[in-house]
């Protein structure tokens, strides 16, 4: 669709008259333009989230887990470093004209999430493939190049972990300030959870991440994969609470796009019931009664975990799409107050 | 900081934080005959391509929105029935029961667009006017939802006949026009004299003096837009492109009270940090030696 035709779209739904909707706005036009992103920008939300929050999980492990949590390390670094390649390639993509990717680099600008937000992706970068080669020397892939193997080996690695946590932690939080920091109703309205929602679903992510690949890989680390059950449950309870907060705090209006059509359904049954419900369910006796699941079940909830978080940035990104469609989702955040 | 005479009630304040010396327009909506001049002017001015032609089917505004290639927009509202429905037997004043406004970029003084850019590709100019560096913009996008009066916009072309450049782009002001001492194109062709170009603090005044005959004469609608209590509300200061309205805001697709965007960032980062030690703590309690 074009972005005439969208022009038009928004009030040719209601099947109301001129008459009507001049009397609550303009010919029910919007009041502002939507955020022109295509589907990089939601893709790199779940992916970028991930990239981070699997950092911040292997690093957490390596500094106060012991050998048993190795396992979690280890591929907490690989998925990080996974996750974080097509990041930039994607939000490239997205750009009106990709081969001035570098012009965000010109400079530093604390005001603007954007900016910070691609230094904290560019410094993050620096910390997850120094932290992926120092795995990859420790198991044994880069014996080819033994200089370089020794001198990876020889680095402080939960130094390297804990400074790059920080980054880490930010690069799966700050696209929810960026969100906030806009007119778009939907995100605004809900600055203070739009922040804590991405957190939260980062790490039930990368935790279900990490989960899926250790649980199919079959290796014996069972009391490993307990651990991160329960951090993988926690993480999912929080982000379930943010989201039904958000639904709360958004009012009719604003909420509107969460309960109406195929975007509710993707609300309700995509995000909160498979995402978000049934993985706890399958997952509750494994990460409080210490029994042992089928690990066919741990990657089953892992999976649908993760389709969850995908639908989740989807989710935030079309519901703020329709809200800033929506001229009375504007104007009940706007409205005069002392007349 | 403009100094004009404070008045008690809302619109009419005239208060604005527009910085001394900064230009700008007053669009007074009394005055518009809705003859579209001036996105005539502005298309011919700056070599703007056409839009997509279309019928709305809803009044005589075929243009739309402001947009990438439009960066002055006609807004025609047609007073059908009064506030209860029904048909008016007697005409108000002006005769007319037709709303006109040239709607454009509010080059706001505290503007979200420009806080949003992350290339530093929109600057506020030796006018204290808003502008886009054509040659620096990457067409990321922030800022189009960063705007609360919905105006910039990215030139993705119309998936037709034209082609977009992908940048960003909105009303300059004319700053070509202003280099060379020229009123702006679209004020210079508005035959009513509609569109005001000049310094804010005069242009705030003579608003003032306006909105007061207008009030005497039976206009009790009549206010300011684009002061710091309508439109120039929330940390955005002022707007130094501000419109004489008769109606409230929203009838002509505005914000009454907008807010400046950025004004979310730092408790939007605390909450986030916040949430990030709480979830952080979970993940150490379960990941710790036992």
């Amino acid at each position: 669709m074009t972005a005439y035709e969208r022009r038009w779209e928004t009030r040719r739904g209601g099947g109301r008259s001129a008459g009507d909707e001049a009397r609550e706005s303009y010919y029910g036009l919007p009041v502002i333009h939507r955020a022109p992103w295509r589907w990089e920008i939601p893709t790199y939300f779940f992916l970028g989230g991930i990239a981070g929050a699997s950092y911040v999980v292997a690093a957490i492990a390596d500094l106060v887990g012991g050998r048993e949590e190795r396992p979690i390390v280890r591929v907490g670094r690989y998925v990080s470093l996974a996750t974080l390649i097509p990041s930039p390639l994607l939000l490239i993509r997205d750009l009106g004209r990709p081969e001035r990717f570098h012009h965000m680099l010109r400079i530093f600008k604390v005001r603007s999430p954007m900016s910070v937000g691609t230094w904290g992706l560019t410094v993050f970068g620096a910390f997850v493939t120094l932290s992926a080669l120092i795995q990859a020397a420790e198991d044994g892939l880069l014996d080819r190049f033994p200089p370089l193997a020794r001198l990876l080996r020889g680095l402080p690695r939960r130094l390297i972990a804990a400074l790059g946590a920080g980054p880490a932690l930010f690069v799966s939080g700050y696209t929810g300030v960026l969100l906030a920091a806009t007119a778009v109703p939907f995100w605004t309205k809900n600055y203070l959870l739009m922040g804590p929602l991405f957190v939260a679903s980062a790490l039930s992510n990368a935790s279900a991440a990490i989960s899926l690949i250790l649980s199919l890989a079959g290796r014996g680390d069972h009391r490993a994969l307990r651990k991160l059950e329960r951090l993988h449950w926690i993480t999912s309870a929080g982000e379930a609470l943010l989201l039904a907060a958000v639904r709360r705090n958004s009012g009719p209006t604003i909420a509107r796009p969460l309960n109406e059509g195929r975007l509710g359904q993707v609300y309700r049954r995509g995000v909160l019931g498979a995402g978000l419900g049934l993985p706890m369910l399958l997952g509750a006796p494994g990460a409080w009664l210490g029994r042992r699941l089928p690990r066919g079940v741990t990657a089953l909830a892992a999976l649908l975990t993760l389709i969850g978080g995908a639908l989740l940035r989807y989710l935030i990104v079309t519901a703020g799409h329709r809200s800033a469609d929506d001229p009375q989702a504007t104007f009940e955040l706007t409205r005069a107050r002392d007349r | 900081m403009s100094t004009t005479v404070a008045r008690d009630r809302p619109g009419l304040t005239g208060t604005t934080g527009a910085r001394p010396g900064a230009v700008g327009f007053l669009t007074d909506t009394t005055l518009c005959i809705g003859c579209k001049a001036c996105e005539v002017a502005c298309k011919q001015w700056n070599q703007l391509p056409m839009d997509e032609l279309g019928f709305t089917g809803h009044s005589y505004d075929n243009t739309g929105d402001l947009g990438a290639t439009t960066w002055r927009h006609v807004a025609f509202i047609e007073r059908i029935s009064d506030e209860e429905g029904r048909r008016p037997t007697s005409m108000r004043a002006f005769q007319s029961n037709w709303l006109m406004m040239s709607d454009v970029c509010k080059h706001c003084v505290y503007a979200g667009c420009m806080e949003a850019c992350p290339t530093g590709a929109i600057i506020r100019t030796e006018f204290d006017t808003v502008v886009v560096q054509q040659d620096v913009c990457n067409g990321c996008g922030y800022c189009v939802p960063a705007c609360p009066f919905g105006v910039i916009a990215l030139d993705l072309g119309d998936g037709h006949a034209r082609i977009g450049d992908g940048k960003a782009h909105k009303c300059t002001l004319c700053y070509d026009r202003l280099r060379d001492g020229l009123e702006p194109a679209c004020a210079k062709a508005c035959p009513t004299d509609s569109i005001q170009f000049g310094r804010v603090e005069d242009l705030m005044d003579r608003a003032q003096q306006r909105v007061a005959t207008l009030r005497e004469q039976g206009v009790a609608g009549a206010h300011i837009y684009g002061d710091r209590a309508v439109g120039g509300t929330g940390g955005i200061e002022g707007l130094n492109a501000f419109f004489i309205l008769t109606a409230p805001p929203e009838v002509y697709n505005l914000p009454a009270q907008p807010e400046l965007p950025q004004r979310k960032t730092i408790p939007a980062s605390l909450a986030t940090v916040a949430a990030g030690l709480v979830f952080g703590l979970a993940a150490v309690l379960s990941l710790r030696r036992r």
